[in-house]
């Protein structure tokens, strides 16, 4: 039997102490290395991941977290114990505060702490999810007014700080670009001369044609930097890294000796490069896990 | 003498009130290995040399050997001879200092305890005279700065404290140089942070790409990666294991292979076609500068380290041979790993995280996707000021490709320069030192003890985090 409820579509509605049901918003980073997609029409919304099926996503999690281990096995190394005196020779110090030996005592690991973190904060988004939106947009509105200044704004306004740190070799080249980007008035047409002759390029009746124009747009204002500067940081899971931007496809690999992956086992799924890696897999390896 | 009481009196504080200690300890606290030393007292000399020589890598971990002994910090590096099913515990896990416990029991080992700890360089005598600069990896949780500020406040006490985002202290080095840039800065004046700096920090855990204005992260740009050389070496590790011997509780022996055989490729295709196992049965020479090697294992009863050396394709049967002869029992026991395809496709993931089913971007994308919420303005700045620290960039090869694909995403009009600084692991404890030369920013930015007893770890927290 299925059991149908209806979800309302915000995250404010039903908070369920434990778990909640959240709407689907797209990608989200902090899940797209963990959560296996579960769409059945494989090939039809994305694909870039036509063979991986949910129990494969399983399978790569699983080898991430094995990646992610400091020793093989489980083990607990315990601080080796101090003699009394040891310790007595700090003499000078206080002694060891509350705060000081909830920390010590604390066996929680870094998972325990993020998880705590989430909590907390998807507690804090239910209270106010109206203010940090406003906040989001001004944001938006920082990066979004800077970018468009570039073609508003004439390079004749005072080139700004990130000249100093720029190269030598790249000043002739922004000097250049800097007289093609302005109004096209004789005085300019006089200075642009002057800086060929000087950068020993070659002058030509193409130097103003808007098409070949290449422009450096100029940096932010001050004004821009401090609001950038004094903005929090990103929670743990926002500044994780994004899909690649580069739509290759994934490369494959044979599961054997690490050569491409031409063939693709049948019953598993595993990708070998040729006959006698096969035999191998499917004498030892191949579980028909898939 | 009243300054070594835990509490000065009244009247003596209120004089001392806005003087940090002069003294400065600088702790970068790794995953793998901690960065500390003493900072110089003054402005620091053009050679690096100086300064960094009084810097010193200890192992940031607790140690198992299969003789169940136990070793913390400094003693790993020289007391341990066995290296075999070696166990670790670290303190810091995804590159955050999470353990106190264990942590503190490493500190007090290297820095506090008369009788451990290694050199004078590294003794901290008396706390209250000295300033602690403490590096963490960015978007770190709130709870964990908070137990931070706790613990080194309140267990050691500091004279002054300054919690600061590790990635960001680079820009405080003498990056013009590196560069090739003309000094601009007069020689007299005090030390400052560059302008702008594009900080990849490819650590033991994850690799950061931290956006620095003025020595300042911009924190919307920070991006992470969660892959770093501990992944790299899980990975060799589980490769070899399939193909050849069981390595799977030789953490420390395949980190060692790693670092002495692991190359990042330029040529993907090309070296995996050289190192295709069908090569030498189509009756192809094998090339004097091939791919493959040989690693010959460390051999503990014999007091053996492990070593490199080109590929012997008739060693197995050399050895039979020379088993008839009679030849030493040493030569017949060697045990040697033969690396091929490992060698590159280990680090590739650093680049190309989808080759372990990895749904995120490599470096090159993630410096772009850093980029991309800045303005405009910013990235030729920052694309021709890109540094990479942490030590997967010792890696050869590493700087090159990062370079050659950073060059064909980024804007055509931009100008690509990637550059790692001498000593890359190193770097980001240097550039704390340099601050602590610039006396009047230290002042700015750290808090005394008086501060913190006054004021409480909330209000540490806040005024770390910029918001006072």
């Amino acid at each position: 039997m299925y059991h149908v409820e209806v979800v309302p579509n915000t995250t404010t509605s039903h908070v369920t102490p434990g778990w909640t049901y959240v709407p689907d918003k797209g990608f989200d980073p902090a899940k797209a290395a963990i959560a296996p997609s579960l769409c059945r029409k494989r090939g039809i919304r994305d694909p870039a991941r036509t063979d991986v099926s949910s129990r494969q996503t399983n399978a790569i999690v699983r080898h991430l977290a094995e990646l992610d281990r400091e020793n093989h096995r489980d083990v607990a190394i315990s601080v080796p114990v101090r003699q009394l005196k040891d310790a007595a020779g700090r003499g000078t110090r206080t002694k060891t505060t509350s705060n000081v030996r909830r920390i010590l005592q604390s066996q929680k690991t870094f998972r325990n702490y993020l998880d705590d973190e989430e909590a907390a904060l998807a507690q804090a988004a239910s209270s106010a999810t109206a203010s940090t939106v406003a906040q989001r947009l001004s944001l938006n509105k920082i990066a979004k007014s800077s970018s468009s200044r570039r073609s508003s704004t004439p390079a004749a306004s005072p080139r700004p700080v990130p000249t100093a740190a720029r190269s030598k070799k790249d000043l002739p080249l922004a000097a250049s670009q800097k007289p093609s980007s302005t109004d096209n008035t004789p005085s300019n047409a006089q200075e642009d001369a002057s800086q060929h002759s000087e950068t020993g390029l070659i002058n030509s009746q193409h130097d103003n044609d808007p098409l070949l124009k290449s422009y450096i747009p100029s940096a932010p204002s001050e004004r821009i930097m401090r609001a950038l500067l004094s903005e929090p940081p990103l929670t743990y899971n926002a500044s994780r890294a994004g899909p690649p931007i580069t739509g290759k496809s994934s490369r494959k690999f044979c599961c054997i000796c690490g050569y491409w992956g031409k063939i693709r086992c049948r019953n598993c799924h595993q990708r070998t490069c040729g006959i006698e890696c096969y035999k191998v897999h499917e004498d030892s390896r191949c579980g028909a896990f898939f | 003498m009243g300054t070594t009481k835990p509490r000065p009196s009244g009247r003596n504080s209120a004089a001392q009130a806005q003087a940090l200690p002069n003294k400065t300890f600088i702790i970068d606290n790794g995953a793998y290995t901690m960065k500390a030393g003493y900072a110089p007292d003054l402005s620091p000399p053009d050679d690096e040399e100086i300064p960094l020589s009084a810097c010193t890598a200890i192992p940031n971990a607790i140690a198992k050997t299969r003789g169940n002994r136990i070793y913390v910090g400094a003693q790993i590096g020289t007391n341990v001879t066995d290296w075999n099913e070696m166990l670790f515990r670290r303190p810091v896990e995804k590159g955050y200092t999470v353990n106190w416990e264990a942590q503190k029991e490493i500190w007090e080992n290297s820095f506090f305890d008369e009788k451990t700890v290694r050199s004078k360089e590294l003794r901290v005598a008396e706390p209250e005279d000295v300033t602690l600069i403490f590096t963490e990896a960015p978007n770190a949780l709130p709870a964990l700065q908070k137990n931070a500020d706790e613990i080194i406040m309140e267990e050691w006490g500091f004279g002054g404290y300054l919690r600061c985002v590790g990635p960001s202290l680079n820009a405080w080095n003498e990056v013009q140089s590196l560069f090739g840039d003309p000094i601009l800065q007069k020689p007299d004046s005090a030390v400052s942070p560059t302008e702008c700096l594009l900080v990849v920090d490819s650590g033991y855990s994850h690799t950061i790409v931290t956006p620095v204005y003025k020595g300042q992260p911009l924190q919307r740009g920070i991006r992470r990666l969660d892959l770093g050389g501990k992944h790299l070496t899980n990975y060799l590790k589980e490769l070899v294991s399939i193909r050849q011997y069981n390595m799977v509780d030789e953490t420390y022996i395949m980190n060692e292979v790693k670092e002495s055989v692991c190359f990042v490729s330029n040529d993907f295709p090309g070296d995996l076609e050289q190192t295709w196992k069908g090569n030498g049965k189509r009756g192809q020479p094998e090339p004097s500068n091939s791919v493959v090697v040989d690693y010959v294992l460390p051999d503990p009863n014999g007091g053996k380290k492990g070593f490199m050396r080109p590929h012997d394709p008739l060693l197995s049967s050399k050895k039979r041979k020379a088993a008839f002869s009679g030849a030493s029992a040493e030569q017949l026991s060697e045990d040697v790993l033969v690396l091929g395809n490992e060698r590159f496709a280990v680090p590739e993931i650093l680049f190309t995280p989808s080759d372990i089913g990895m749904k995120t971007a490599g470096i090159p994308d993630l410096i772009l996707q850093s980029l991309s919420v800045l303005p405009t303005g910013l990235h030729p700045a920052f694309l021709a000021n890109v540094m990479v620290v942490g030590g997967n960039s010792l890696l050869p090869g590493f700087m090159e490709r990062l370079e050659t694909e950073l060059r064909q995403v980024a804007s055509a009009e931009c100008v690509v320069r990637v550059r790692r600084p001498k000593d890359a692991i190193r770097s980001t404890w240097l550039g704390a030192s340099r601050l602590a030369t610039n006396k009047e920013e230290l002042r700015r930015v750290a808090v005394t003890r008086q501060e913190y007893q006054e004021h409480g770890s909330t209000w540490v927290g806040r005024k770390f985090s910029g918001a006072l």
